[in-house]
């Protein structure tokens, strides 16, 4: 019973990193009012390049670096579509979403089925020799904590920063953060980029560190999940990231349930992490004062300059 | 979300396909033959061994044939169109590899009767449309014996995708296999509910291990993840498909295999030579379309020397795995003492043996 528990939460905390990155990126686009809904292919893209670089390299940094650059290069293209050419944001997202599952397949494609060493586990000392608790906070590679202070960091610049009030007053309204002299469209791409680059250190976590391989589709149906949970986390970073650790822990408990043999179709099983971590943050989130604040109000919609 | 993308590499590859045929179409008395992939074809997994197969064909019959292959062809009305797409430029033989194929597949082999079909692991046939499938609960019977002989903690866990009939007996031989060796031997199962999610895999491989799983079985898993997820862990692992050493030199206790080659040059040979029929192929250790390879160096002398002498039997064909007494997981007997089942009632098996834990889902 211990193993099983250390072996979920250690999991969770493992498994919840490229839900976590992603959903940072994309909570800040969409703070600024940018919609990209292209997060699976900017995460598959980021998880093809990372995967080929580290294998290339040898260094799990340049892979990070390569899935954060290629994904960003792919953000680009979204970014420069709504912004630039005002194209709708939904549907630039959805095409910047397939165009990236497409460009995965091909940089990936002589890499398909080849393997890469895990990240290593940092080096915690005394930490990691406490019973149980050791094993289970303090065994993981240097991501799982980067993917903590990343949350707090994030949380910090949107909430506490001028930066922060900047992104959410384009968010809000792009025209008066324009009157006001803000340069809206920076902003924004800004963002949009931002996003880009943590989807592909998110993706590139998966095929380097968490599956440590490339195969087309492996990160299936993660970028969805990640759009889903930030808005049922209403936008909130603490919410997103509670929603993201609550859905990798079901995910985990599900699977260890099967092994103990309950008599629970394996199905309703499957279906529980998105069953319960939609009805836990509906729940918490039911303010729907709490939900109008804190959603971009402008978010979806695009702006250009009237002068 | 993949659907659109992979239309698109259809549509592409189609369209390189016409080229390609164009250029050759002064060959004409060669025979042609277009095999279609669900999947990537990968250097492991289920596409990987039909082309494995392909490439046998090639090889046997030389400058007599000529083959193309499109792989990644979602099931639908994409294969039907690159089957289409095939049949209009002249392919004598089309090599569907996916259950979901079928359909489409019988329709456009009633509209073109001198178009020979193989069709991968569906029940239907038709004059000029052939099924085949293997007997892998024949090489799961064998890995199962190899498990019961190395398991310290006597349970062995295995990461499968759905429960489908063929999927559910291969469980019941891996199971019986290991109590032949080990008698207290108990299995988990962690079903997937999905046929392609690496990370998952990977996932149910570490909490079966987290269980006392001392022996994974990755069935059915087109990646790596299981197999390098088990070495990593320090545990034994079974895989099936194709041959995984590489990923798990110390770990990997056996390898099931595949392999297509004999069944399709017989195929092809009936065609060339216009006596093709609706077979419905079962092949198992005696045609030599399944075997068990790269068995861990673990095993003792006395541990391989079972082995060997059940492969023998099974390819003389004296032995059937599934021979009673067998009973189910709730104690009921469900094939008496000497009797093996028949074919009909393996292809739709819907219980697990005594001894696996999980429950079949439904």
């Amino acid at each position: 019973m211990t193993e099983t528990l250390i072996f979920i939460v250690a999991g969770t905390l493992a498994a919840t990193v490229p839900l976590l990155f992603a959903a940072l990126g994309e909570l800040v686009a969409e703070k600024s009012g940018m919609l990209n809904l292209g997060v699976e292919g900017m995460m598959a893209t980021g998880a093809a390049a990372g995967f080929v670089a580290a294998v290339v390299t040898g260094s799990h940094t340049l892979g990070f670096l390569a899935g954060a650059v290629t994904a960003c290069l792919l953000s680009c293209v979204y970014a420069i579509l709504t912004t630039i050419f005002l194209a709708n944001q939904v549907a630039s997202g959805l095409a910047v979403g397939v165009l990236g599952l497409g460009v995965s397949a091909a940089i990936g494609k002589n890499y398909e089925g080849t393997t890469v060493d895990p990240l290593a586990e940092l080096n915690l000392g005394p930490l990691s020799d406490i019973p149980v608790i050791g094993e289970a906070l303090f065994e993981h590679d240097i991501m799982v904590y980067l993917a903590i202070v990343a949350a707090i960091i994030v949380w910090y610049v949107l909430q506490r920063t001028k930066l922060g009030l900047i992104i959410r007053a384009v968010g809000e309204s792009p025209s008066s953060a324009h009157a006001l002299g803000y340069p809206v469209t920076l902003v924004r791409g800004a963002c949009v980029l931002f996003g880009g680059a943590m989807a592909g250190i998110g993706g590139a976590y998966l095929s380097t560190a968490y599956t440590p391989l490339w195969a087309e589709g492996m990160v299936a149906g993660r970028g969805w999940i990640v759009v889903a949970l930030i808005v049922f986390g209403s936008w909130m970073v603490h919410r997103v990231a509670l929603g993201a650790y609550l859905f990798g822990a079901v995910s985990l408990l599900e699977l260890s349930i099967q092994g103990l043999g309950l008599d629970i179709p394996s199905q309703i099983l499957s279906a529980s992490p998105y069953i319960i971590t939609i009805i836990v943050l509906a729940v918490i989130s039911r303010n729907p004062a709490l939900i109008l604040l804190n959603s971009p109000v402008s978010l979806g919609q695009t702006f250009k300059a009237s002068n | 979300m993949t659907a659109p993308k992979r239309r698109l590499l259809g549509a592409l590859a189609a369209g390189t396909l016409a080229l390609g045929l164009a250029t050759s179409a002064i060959a004409e008395d060669k025979t042609k033959i277009g095999f279609i992939y669900p999947s990537p074809v990968g250097d492991v997994g289920w596409a990987y061994r039909l082309d494995e197969g392909r490439k046998a064909v090639e090889a046997h019959f030389g400058d007599k044939v000529e083959t193309f292959a499109v792989e990644n062809v979602p099931e639908g009305p994409d294969a039907a169109r690159v089957m289409n797409q095939m049949a209009a430029q002249g392919a004598d033989i089309i090599m569907i590899g996916s259950f979901g194929y079928m359909n489409d597949g019988l329709k456009l082999a009633a509209q073109k009767p001198d178009i020979d079909f193989m069709h991968a692991s569906g029940y239907k046939t038709a004059d000029n449309f052939s099924n085949f499938q293997t007997r892998n609960y024949e090489s799961s019977y064998i890995a199962g014996m190899a498990a019961g002989d190395v398991s310290k903690s006597g349970v062995l866990g295995v990461v499968a995708a759905y429960p489908i009939p063929e999927v559910v007996g291969i469980i019941n031989t891996f199971a019986l296999g290991a109590q032949r060796t080990n008698p207290d031997i108990t299995v988990k199962v962690v079903w997937l509910n999905s046929w392609f999610n690496p990370s998952k895999a990977q996932e149910s491989a570490r909490s079966l291990i987290a269980q006392d799983a001392d022996v994974i079985f990755s069935l059915y898993q087109d990646t790596p993840s299981v197999v390098t997820a088990a070495e990593e862990e320090g545990v034994y692992v079974v895989n099936t498909s194709s041959d995984m050493k590489k990923y798990a030199p110390n770990h990997l206790l056996a390898s099931m295999t595949t392999d297509w080659g004999p069944y399709f040059i017989d195929r092809v040979q009936k065609s060339m030579d216009g006596n093709y029929d609706g077979l419905a192929y079962w092949g198992g250790m005696a045609d030599g379309a399944v075997g068990v390879v790269s068995l861990s160096p673990d095993l003792t002398k006395e541990d391989m020397a079972e082995i060997d002498s059940v492969i023998a039997e099974m390819k003389a064909g004296t032995f059937h795995p599934m021979t009673g007494p067998i009973v189910d997981q709730d104690g009921e007997e469900k094939l008496a003492a000497g009797e093996s089942i028949d074919d009909d009632s393996m292809r739709g098996i819907d219980w697990l043996v005594k001894g696996v834990e999980t429950r079949i889902p439904n």
